[in-house]
């Protein structure tokens, strides 16, 4: 990076320094984006009108479904597509006017894995830079670095269609950071990894945001946010429909959630899809009457039997179980899970939403229809 | 293509170019994308070989096969069909090998890299153009090793060193419309083997019903009509009448000039328009696909 590029680099990192540019209202967001509206040529209209306001240094995390517009939303950000509507400044300057400039001050890993597989890590890693303008003296030190971040120093010189999926997504993660870019894109870059993968990935990212790098992730997992971010937006169908810290978030979903499953009693009377009905009722009414939990829990009935959504689910969960018994139910099973992104958007917007890789507990099942 | 910063305009402007000038330059940018697609091809060798694989086959059984029978239709006593045929397989090593480049960019966005770098301060006439020259450079090479193997098997050009550059610079001018042509199918279809199948299918009508094998007046009337409008019968013309170092053309006839240049002039002509036509498609479909990259 030459010197001028350098400062320029940390004037935007810090917001600190003072520079002509941290004079104007613009300067202290990564990103500031609003009514921005993307609508393909065939009439989707992938996003509805999202304002986002992302300050330097963050990491900010973009929740969401498969569908809900995260890409679409991430690729206007990074100047792959034009907005049909809106104002958008990623450090500052316009993305449609200044694209040029936004593609030089980011960095940019897609959903899917993006690297040649016919070139070894090291090779990814000389294009990236080169691409990047990473000055030629430079080039060497920053690569060593990188393969050192993502651990891949030992295969650097093996082709990387050799490599595993978490390996190829390490090493697209390091090519997206080769200019050393004030604000990182990540697009679903843990999908489809294994946990221990993921957790390498995650300790990658907290790295890269503790060195005073913007981070904007997309993500399909409540628990990935929750563990990363400093602030979530969630996103469904294009719209913005809720903004906050994680605990925010899951206040907002009243706590955690206690699934009790129940055994049919024999004699009873059969619903229209041969669950027991009645025991469901039954189970639910004990819920409620039990006094067990504050009175903005949520009980359901579920496929199984049913579910308790508290902030007292785990303290009360085995008096609501004993109540259960000593009501003459027969409790088979049960789990207290932490609050899914269904859970998430049951909260927000009293609906279940479909979410590929995460079944929610109620969708699991097709018997699942019973008083939503 | 690439978007201008409005360097000056503003108060960002010196900042902004600045931050430009740490980047590469026009130039930079080509050769960062041309040694990327030469790595490219060294590491894969199997696609070098391959699309020299037939025309070599067709050489060596086509010669040997046909050629007692073939020398007496060609017109022309003491030529030998080694001779003859040398341009033509030239010209169908040009067309098997552009279909790579085609090929090349479908892969590009399977994996993600047409994005990647799309996403990338390049600039964007810059990837496509270093791309391109790395597909013809090695085309060029393709097309010199075949022809030294046509010598090897007794083949002469008469125009000497020179010529034989002569026929390495037809076959390249003449592989850039099949290569945009194998790009505007890699990006209608996204898919390689549609890609492959497509570009492979139209190789054989166009190779036989053209001057390649056989002089056309040898050939029934409906193909002389055909090759008159087939752009291989062009690029094989023009590559023989410098291989051969005389006039060899027949389905088109330019007054005013003579000899070699009297093949020369309309064949490159019509591929040169070619290449602009089918040139200009491709960049078309490639800034459309630039500017929604949406899969």
């Amino acid at each position: 990076m030459s010197q001028d590029q350098g400062r320029y680099t940390q004037a935007l990192r810090n917001g600190s320094e003072a520079t002509e540019r941290d004079t104007e209202p613009d300067r202290p967001y990564a990103v500031d984006a609003e009514g921005v509206e993307v609508t393909y040529s065939d009439g989707t209209e992938a996003v509805r009108g999202v304002d986002l306001r992302i300050p330097r240094g963050e990491f900010f995390g973009f929740l969401g479904p498969n569908g809900a517009g995260k890409t679409t939303t991430i690729k206007t950000l990074t100047t792959l597509l034009r907005p049909t509507a809106g104002r958008v400044r990623v450090n500052g300057f316009d993305v449609a006017s200044e694209a040029r400039a936004v593609r030089e001050t980011v960095g940019y890993m897609a959903q899917e894995t993006s690297i040649d597989p016919e070139l070894t890590a090291r090779e990814n890693l000389r294009f990236a830079c080169e691409a990047y303008g990473v000055p030629r003296d430079e080039r060497g030190e920053r690569i060593a670095e990188l393969l050192d971040l993502v651990d891949l120093a030992d295969v650097a010189d093996k082709r990387a269609e050799e490599f595993s999926g978490g390996m190829k997504k390490r090493l697209d993660s390091a090519t997206a950071l080769v200019h050393d870019p004030p604000l990182v894109f990540l697009d679903e870059p843990t999908t489809g990894l294994d946990p221990k993968a993921r957790n390498r990935l995650w300790d990658y990212f907290r790295e890269i945001n503790d060195a005073g790098t913007t981070v904007f992730l997309t993500t399909q997992y409540l628990e990935e946010a929750d563990q990363l971010c400093d602030r979530i937006a969630v996103i469904l169908d294009g719209r913005i429909v809720e903004t906050g810290s994680p605990a925010e978030l899951k206040r907002r979903v009243g706590g955690e959630v206690l699934e009790v499953d129940l055994a049919d009693d024999e004699g009873g009377e059969r619903g229209r899809d041969g669950e027991d009905e009645n025991v469901r009722e039954r189970a639910v009414e004990v819920a409620l009457e039990s006094g067990l939990f504050e009175a903005d829990a949520t009980v359901e009935p579920t496929a199984d039997g049913i579910s308790v959504t508290s902030r007292r689910a785990r303290e009360h969960g085995t008096d609501l179980l004993v109540a259960l018994r000593d009501a003459g139910l027969e409790v088979v099973g049960f789990n207290v899970h932490a609050p899914t992104l269904d859970d998430v958007f049951l909260a927000i917007t009293g609906e279940h939403v479909g979410l590929e890789g995460e079944p929610a507990p109620a969708e699991a099942d097709g018997g699942a229809g019973v008083g939503r | 293509m690439s978007t201008t910063t409005g360097a000056g305009s503003g108060t960002p402007g010196a900042r902004v170019g600045e931050a430009e000038r740490s980047s590469n330059t026009f130039l930079g940018d080509v050769w960062v994308n041309y040694k990327r697609w030469n790595l490219k091809a060294v590491r894969n060798p199997f696609v070098l070989v391959v699309s020299l694989v037939q025309p070599v086959i067709f050489l060596v059984l086509f010669t040997q096969v046909f050629g007692g029978v073939v020398e007496g239709a060609l017109g022309a006593p003491g030529l030998n069909y080694e001779t003859y045929l040398a341009p033509a397989i030239a010209i169908q090593v040009a067309l098997a090998a552009a279909v790579t480049s085609g090929v090349g960019l479908v892969n590009d966005i399977e994996n993600g890299m047409f994005e990647k770098v799309l996403a990338s301060p390049m600039n964007r006439a810059a990837v496509f153009l270093g791309k391109t020259l790395a597909e013809l450079s090695r085309i060029a090479v393709q097309i010199a090793v075949v022809l030294a193997l046509s010598v090897a098997l007794g083949a002469e050009v008469a125009t000497g060193l020179a010529g034989a550059l002569g026929v390495v610079a037809v076959g390249v001018v003449f592989s850039l419309w099949f290569a945009a042509f194998s790009n505007a199918l890699a990006l209608l279809t996204r898919d390689q083997e549609s890609t492959i199948i497509g570009a492979n299918l139209l190789q054989f009508p166009l190779l036989f019903l053209s001057s390649a094998f056989i002089p056309l007046e040898r050939l029934p009337g409906w193909i002389q009509g055909f090759a008159t409008v087939n752009p291989v019968t062009y690029g094989v013309d023009a590559a023989r009448a410098i291989g051969l170092g005389r006039d060899v053309i027949t389905v088109v006839d330019v007054p005013g000039v003579e000899g070699i240049w009297h093949t020369l002039v309309p064949a490159l002509a019509v591929l040169l328009a070619l290449d602009l036509l089918l040139g200009g498609a491709a960049v078309y479909l490639l800034s459309r696909a630039s500017s929604s990259a949406v899969r």
